[in-house]
């Protein structure tokens, strides 16, 4: 089955809109197979994606490009239980996750 | 949610951002396009309890809001695409991953099966969805 999701790139469009990324720290919350986290992480300092799927994390971290591998991380975990320290992340992303 | 929101705002540094990225329980088109021509075959069936999660997720920000964790910045809706090659592609992928939130609609099948025969070659299939995308800033 072939799906292609925003080829217009209208999502990463509005969300550069609404924040600036450059530099950093980025939380991506509900990251899934990193559909987004690809497309946000080149433009950001420092990204982690958290997902309570253990297997939508596998997929992520088998298709992180190579060029990511130092910038992007991927942890299981719940927005409802965060293992992060306080004040860690200047930019939160509720990606598709409510 | 509002204990999500609650732990994303103690993650935040001060004057951190938190956007609120989700697609909104619209009624989604299933649109035939060609060139500049669109076709908006017609519209996609909402699980009655899609709606409900829309406006729970809302009140847990307007809690968050109250609760003085973060301000709403600015609100902003676009179009999210979801392009298939085939009606029998988008049907496989509503009844595979949408049935949670989509009620199938054979009817709706039927006639996208036949926009899309009588579509030109360049011809593309599409379902529109709303998408809503909130900034809220730390207090």
């Amino acid at each position: 089955m072939t799906v292609q999701k925003d080829p217009e790139g209208t999502e990463i469009r509005h969300l550069v809109g609404s924040a600036v990324f450059a530099d950093q720290n980025v939380l991506e919350i509900g990251c899934g197979e990193g559909r987004l986290t690809w497309r946000v992480a080149p433009l950001s300092g420092r990204l982690t994606g958290i997902d309570p799927e253990a297997e939508a994390l596998r997929v992520a971290a088998v298709e992180r490009p190579d060029n990511l591998c130092e910038t992007v991380q991927f942890v299981r975990a719940s927005a409802l239980d965060l293992p992060f320290p306080h004040a860690t992340f200047d930019i939160a992303i509720l990606s598709w996750s409510f | 949610m509002v204990h999500a929101l609650e732990e994303i705002h103690r993650t935040l540094v001060p004057q951190g951002i938190l956007l609120d990225l989700r697609p909104l329980a619209a009624s989604w088109a299933v649109e035939v396009t060609s060139g500049a021509f669109e076709h908006q075959v017609g519209r996609l069936t909402d699980d009655p309890q899609a709606p409900v999660y829309d406006q729970a997720a809302n009140k847990s920000l307007q809690k968050a809001a109250r609760r003085r964790w973060f301000i709403r910045e600015s609100e902003a809706s676009f179009p999210f695409f979801y392009y298939w090659d085939t009606p029998e592609e988008m049907e496989n992928y509503i009844r595979e991953e949408w049935s949670d939130f989509i009620q199938q609609d054979e009817a709706l099948f039927s006639a996208t099966q036949d926009a899309w025969e009588n579509a030109s070659v360049d011809r593309r299939l599409r379902v529109r969805v709303k998408m809503h995308l909130a900034r809220w800033c730390k207090r």
